[in-house]
C-alpha cells in the first residue's frame, strides 16, 4: 500500500511540475506520431524535437498511440486539438482515419505540418502548412533504381510494419525501381526479433535464387543482419535498407548492408518547430515543402553516422 | 456459546448499514471517479480538458471502453473470458470495408452480415469452451490469434493492402451508416455557438460552425448498452441466471439454469459489442486496418475489473464497468491535457488497477466471510 | 401421523448400476414414504451418493426400476426429476454465495412480471415469500438482499430446504446436510428436517453420522459395499448396531436377526 502511495504521490508531483511549465510563456507545439511505444526509431524524432524546442526556447511534448492503433491515434489529435496548442506537428499514416481530426484543427486555427508518412499533395489538401518527410514510394524507387544498376532482378522485403501503406509502398518503389513485379516478394515478418530472423531464413532457405534483401528499418534490419550472419550470407547477399540505426551504420562499415537510406528523421522533428516557431513570431514561412530524404548512407564517411546513430541520425 | 454467537449477530446488524453500501460492486469505481474527476480539475483545469472539445474527446474515448467493457462485463459476471474482443474489432470493420468497398456491396447490407459473421463467431466461440469445458481463457487467445491473421490475410490477398479506405464514399446516403457514424443533436450545439456558449472555427471550410456540432453515436451506443445490459442483468430472470452460471455453474445446473445456453448468448453478447465498437470506428474514420483494436481486451477487462467485477464470476456490475471505463477513458485522455509523459499514462493504469484488485478482494471477503 | 398409512412416494427396486467394470450399486431396495424421514446411512464409498444421484436423475439406473407414485418413470434430467417433486440439496453445491439469498431461492425459477412485452424479476413478490418462507423455518433475515456467503452453514442448508419446500417437492433428498455443521448449527437444521417431515413430505436424509440419523429417523437403511444391508424402523435398532453395520457387517448374521425380519 504505502508504495502505491508513494508513486502516487511522485506522479502528482511530476504532474504538477509539468503543468507548471506548461503556464510559461512561449508557444506550444504538440508532435505526434504513429509509432507504438516499442519502436526505438522515433527516438531521432523526440530528440531532434527536444534540441530544437529548446533552441527555440518553445514547449514542446511527444504524443504517441501506445499499441500504434491509427484510431487512438485519430483521437490523440484531436485531444491536441483541444487543448490549444499554437501548432500540431504530425504523421499522416492512413489519411481516412486522420483527414478528420487534422482538417478539424486545421479550422480551429492551429497550424498543423505534416511529417514522416503521407505525401506533400495530401498535406496541401488537409490545410497543412507544409510536408517534411521522405516521399516513401519516391524513395523505394530510387532504391530500386540502385539496385538495379548493381544488377540485381530478384529481392525480398521484410516488412515488419504490414497494417501501415506506407511500409507497402517502399516495398512497391522498389520493385517497380528494379522492373520487377512485387508478387511474393514482400513478407510479413511482424515485430518480434527472433520470429523475423526466422522468417527470413525460412524465406532464403525456400528461394535460394533471391539477390537481393531489403529491409524497412532497424526493426527488420537488425535480425535480418544476424539471419545472414548465420546462413552465412552475411556480405554475399546484396543488402539494402531504409533508416538507420546503430546495428545498420556496423553492418554498413562491415559490409554486410550495401547502403542505407536515410530519410533524416532528426530534421523531420526539428524543423518543423523552427519553421513554425519563426513563423509564429516573424510570419516567415518557406515557399515548399522539405524532402528531409532520400540520402544512401554507404561503407564512405560513415564516421559522424556511426557517432550520432540511434540519437541524431 | 449462544451468547457469544448473539453478541456477534448483533454487531453484525449495527454495522449492516455501512456494510451493505460497501458491498456495492461499483463503490470502487465511484470513488475512483470522484478521485480522477478531483486531481484533473486540480492539475489540468485550464488546459482545455473541460472546454466542449475536451470534454468531448474523453467522452468519446471512454465511451468506446464502455461499449467493449459492457460486453466484457456480462461475459466475466457468467464466468468467462473474451480475449478476442480487440481481434473481433479489426476483424468486423475490415469485413464492412471488404463488402462494401471491394465488393461493392450495399454499405447496410455489409454491416448487418457483418453483425451475423461476429456473432456468429461469438456463438462458435462460446460453444467450444462450453463443449470442450476448456477454460474461456485459452479458447478466446486461439481466436485472438485466428481473427487477427484472418484480418491481415484477407485485405492483404484481395486488395493487397493492410489498410482499406474510402468506406465514407461508399456510405454516403446509406441508412443505416448514420446509425454507427453519424452525430446527433447538433442543433442544440448549433444554438449553444449562437449564443456563445461553445467556440466556432475560426478559417478555412468550416468557418461559423461550432467546434464540438454534436454527440457522436459512438456515445448514444455506449449509454444504450449500459442502460439495457444494467436492466437486464439486475431486474430480469436472465440476468439472474447470468450471475448463476458465474457464482456456481453447477450448481446452476442443478435448479435447471440453461448454463450453457447463457454463456454462449454472452460470448455472441461480447463480439456483439465488439462489432458495434467496430461498425462506429469504421463508420467515424471511413477505413478498415489490420491493427485496429489491439490489445482492445485487455482495456475492456481492465475497465471491468475496476468496476468491481470479480475475475471469477458471479459478481460485478454493469454501471461499475461503465464507470471504469470512463475512468479508464479520463485519465488516459487527462494525461495527455495534464501535459504528463505519456508512459506515465500505465504507471496510472497499473495504480489503479491494483487498488481496484486490493479492493474487489476486500469486498468478496466481507461478502463471503471468509478471512 | 404414521408413514405406513402410505404408499411409497418413490420405490426403487433392485437398482444396479455399473461404471464400466466397476459395480458401484449392486442391487439396492429402498423406498419413501409421505411424511417419513428415511435415513440413508453408509460409510464413505458406501455408493450413497451413486444412489441419490440415481434416484434424483442424474444417472441412469443400469437394472432395476424405479416407481413414482405408483408407475414406473424413467427420469431423462435432473431437471425431470425435480419437476416430479424429488428434490435434492447437494452438500455443497447448494447455493451461490455471492448471490443474494432471494437470487439464490428463486434461481432457475424466477417470478416474472410482465411489462407489455419484457419480462422482468418480480423482485417485490420473490423478496416477500423468500422472507416469508425462511421465517416457516425459524431464520429471520436481516434482509433478502443478504448474499448467501454472510449465512452460516446450517442456514444455507436452510434456504435450499425452504427453496426445495416451497417448490413442491414430495421428496426432499438431503446429501450429508450436516457434515460439515457445528453442533448448534446441526441441531438447526435436524430441526428443520423435523419441521418439513411434519408438512407430508418424504425426506431422505443421507448421513454417516449415526447419531444425527437417530435423532430425526424414523426408518433407517445401511448402505455396505453397493448393497443394503437392510431396513429398520425407529425403536427397533440402536444407534451402536447401526454404527457396526456402518463399519463392515462382520456381524451380518447377528444384525439380520436384530432386525426383526424387516429384511
Amino acid at each position: 500500500m504505502n508504495t502505491v502511495f508513494k508513486t502516487l504521490a511522485a506522479t502528482a508531483l511530476a504532474v504538477a511540475t509539468t503543468v507548471g511549465a506548461a503556464q510559461a510563456d512561449g508557444e506550444r507545439y504538440v508532435l505526434v506520431s504513429h509509432a507504438p511505444d516499442s519502436d526505438s526509431w522515433w527516438n531521432t524524432i523526440k530528440n531532434g524535437l527536444a534540441l530544437a524546442c529548446e533552441q527555440m526556447d518553445v514547449e514542446c511534448e511527444y504524443r504517441n498511440p501506445p499499441t500504434g492503433d491509427l484510431a487512438d491515434m485519430a483521437r490523440i489529435i484531436e485531444q491536441a486539438a483541444a487543448s490549444g496548442p499554437d501548432g500540431i506537428i504530425t504523421t499522416l499514416a492512413d489519411p481516412d482515419v486522420l483527414s478528420g481530426p487534422i482538417r478539424d484543427a486545421v479550422a480551429s486555427g492551429i497550424d498543423v505540418i505534416i511529417i514522416n508518412s503521407g505525401t506533400p499533395e495530401q498535406a496541401r489538401d488537409f490545410g497543412a502548412l507544409m510536408y517534411v518527410g521522405q516521399p516513401e514510394y519516391d524513395a523505394g524507387f530510387a532504391a530500386g533504381q540502385r539496385a538495379a544498376g548493381d544488377g540485381i532482378e530478384s529481392f525480398l522485403c521484410v516488412n515488419h510494419y504490414i497494417a501501415q501503406p506506407a511500409s507497402t509502398q517502399r516495398c512497391q518503389g522498389f520493385a517497380d525501381g528494379l522492373g520487377v513485379d512485387l508478387g511474393n516478394q514482400m513478407i510479413d515478418s511482424g515485430q518480434d526479433p527472433s520470429e523475423i530472423q526466422n522468417r527470413v531464413m525460412a524465406y532464403l532457405n525456400a528461394n535460394p535464387e533471391t539477390e537481393a534483401v531489403l529491409t524497412l528499418g532497424p526493426t527488420s534490419a537488425d535480425p535480418t543482419i544476424l539471419a545472414l550472419d548465420q546462413m552465412g550470407l552475411a556480405g554475399d547477399i546484396y543488402f539494402g535498407t531504409f533508416d538507420l540505426g546503430g546495428d545498420i551504420v556496423g553492418a554498413i562499415r562491415d559490409g554486410v548492408i550495401e547502403w542505407g537510406i536515410d530519410q533524416q528523421p532528426f530534421l523531420q522533428a526539428y524543423l518543423p518547430v523552427i519553421v513554425l516557431t519563426n513563423y509564429h513570431r516573424f510570419g516567415v514561412l518557406p515557399g515548399n515543402n522539405i524532402n528531409s530524404g532520400p540520402g544512401f548512407v554507404t561503407a564512405d564517411a560513415l564516421d559522424l553516422v556511426a557517432e550520432l546513430a540511434g540519437e541524431y541520425r | 456459546m449462544t451468547d457469544a454467537n448473539a453478541a456477534i449477530d448483533e454487531r453484525v446488524k449495527e454495522t449492516s448499514r455501512l456494510r451493505k453500501a460497501l458491498i456495492r460492486p461499483e463503490l470502487g469505481a465511484i470513488v475512483g471517479m470522484i478521485a480522477v474527476f478531483v486531481f484533473f480539475f486540480a492539475f489540468a483545469a485550464d488546459s482545455g480538458m473541460f472546454n466542449p472539445q475536451g470534454v468531448l474527446n474523453w467522452s468519446t474515448v471512454s465511451a468506446q471502453f464502455m461499449i467493449i467493457a459492457v460486453g466484457a462485463c456480462m461475459l466475466m459476471i457468467a464466468g468467462e473470458f473474451d480475449l478476442s474482443v480487440g481481434s473481433m474489432i479489426g476483424f468486423a470493420g475490415m469485413s464492412i470495408a471488404l463488402m462494401s468497398v471491394t465488393l461493392h456491396w450495399p454499405v447496410w447490407i455489409a454491416i448487418l452480415v457483418t453483425f451475423m459473421l461476429c456473432v456468429s463467431i461469438g456463438a462458435l466461440i462460446g460453444y467450444t469452451v462450453v463443449r470442450t469445458g476448456l477454460p474461456s481463457f485459452i479458447v478466446s487467445l486461439a481466436f485472438l490469434f485466428i481473427l487477427r491473421g484472418f484480418t491481415i490475410f484477407f485485405p492483404q490477398v484481395i486488395e493487397r493492402r493492410t489498410i482499406i479506405g474510402g468506406i465514407s464514399d461508399v456510405a454516403e446516403g446509406d441508412w443505416l451508416a448514420p446509425v454507427f457514424g453519424g452525430k446527433v443533436g447538433g442543433w442544440i450545439f448549433d444554438w449553444l455557438a449562437e449564443i456563445g456558449m461553445i467556440a466556432t472555427f475560426s478559417r478555412g471550410t468550416r468557418e461559423g460552425q461550432p467546434i464540438v456540432d454534436g454527440i457522436p453515436m459512438l456515445i448514444v451506443w455506449a449509454l444504450l448498452l449500459v442502460a439495457v445490459a444494467h436492466v437486464v442483468l439486475t431486474r430480469t430472470t436472465f440476468g439472474n441466471w447470468v450471475f448463476a452460471s458465474g457464482g456456481d455453474a453447477q450448481a446452476a445446473r442443478y435448479v435447471g439454469v440453461p448454463v450453457s445456453r447463457v454463456k454462449i448468448l454472452m460470448f455472441m453478447f461480447t463480439a456483439f459489442c465488439a462489432t458495434v465498437f467496430a461498425t462506429c470506428q469504421v463508420m467515424e474514420f471511413g477505413s478498415a486496418g489490420a491493427d485496429r483494436g489491439l490489445l482492445k481486451e485487455f482495456e475492456a477487462i481492465i475497465a471491468v475489473v475496476i468496476g468491481g467485477a470479480l475475475l471469477t464470476g458471479g459478481y460485478g456490475s454493469v454501471i461499475g464497468a461503465a464507470l471504469g471505463a470512463l475512468i479508464f477513458g479520463v485519465v488516459q485522455q487527462g494525461l495527455f491535457f495534464a501535459g504528463v509523459e505519456s508512459s506515465l499514462f500505465r504507471v496510472f493504469l497499473g495504480v489503479i488497477l491494483l487498488f481496484a484488485v486490493i479492493l474487489n478482494t476486500y469486498i468478496r471477503r466481507i461478502i463471503t466471510g471468509e478471512n | 401421523m404414521n408413514s405406513y398409512d402410505h404408499n411409497p412416494i418413490v420405490e426403487m427396486k433392485d437398482i444396479e448400476k455399473h461404471f464400466g467394470p466397476v459395480i458401484a450399486l449392486a442391487g439396492v431396495s429402498f423406498d419413501i414414504r409421505p411424511g417419513e424421514c428415511h435415513c440413508l446411512l453408509g460409510d464413505n464409498g458406501a455408493g450413497k451418493s451413486t444412489f441419490i444421484k440415481t434416484m434424483s436423475g442424474v444417472h441412469k439406473p443400469t437394472r432395476g426400476e424405479i416407481v413414482f407414485e405408483g408407475s414406473q418413470m424413467n427420469f431423462a434430467s435432473p431437471r425431470d426429476a425435480m419437476e416430479a417433486g424429488i428434490a435434492t440439496v447437494y452438500q455443497d453445491l447448494a447455493m451461490i454465495p455471492l448471490m443474494s439469498v432471494t437470487r439464490n431461492f428463486w434461481m432457475g425459477r424466477e417470478p416474472v412480471r410482465k411489462v407489455g412485452p419484457l419480462k422482468f424479476m418480480d423482485f417485490a413478490k420473490a423478496n416477500e415469500v423468500t422472507m416469508a418462507e425462511m421465517a416457516k423455518m425459524g431464520i429471520n433475515l436481516r434482509s433478502p438482499d443478504q448474499a448467501v456467503g454472510t449465512l452460516s452453514g446450517g442456514e444455507r442448508q436452510t434456504v435450499a430446504i425452504a427453496r426445495a419446500v416451497y417448490f413442491g417437492a414430495k421428496v426432499l433428498i438431503l446429501d450429508e446436510p450436516t457434515s460439515a455443521l457445528g453442533v448448534r448449527q446441526t441441531a438447526n437444521v435436524l430441526a428443520t428436517i423435523d419441521k418439513v417431515r411434519k408438512t407430508g413430505i418424504g425426506v431422505v436424509f443421507i448421513t454417516h453420522n449415526v447419531r444425527h440419523a437417530a435423532a430425526v429417523g424414523d426408518r433407517f437403511t445401511v448402505l455396505n459395499r453397493g448393497k443394503t444391508l437392510g431396513t429398520a424402523q425407529r425403536g427397533q435398532i440402536t444407534p451402536e448396531e447401526l454404527q457396526d453395520m456402518m463399519a463392515g457387517g462382520q456381524e451380518m448374521v447377528a444384525l439380520e436377526g436384530s432386525l426383526g425380519g424387516t429384511v
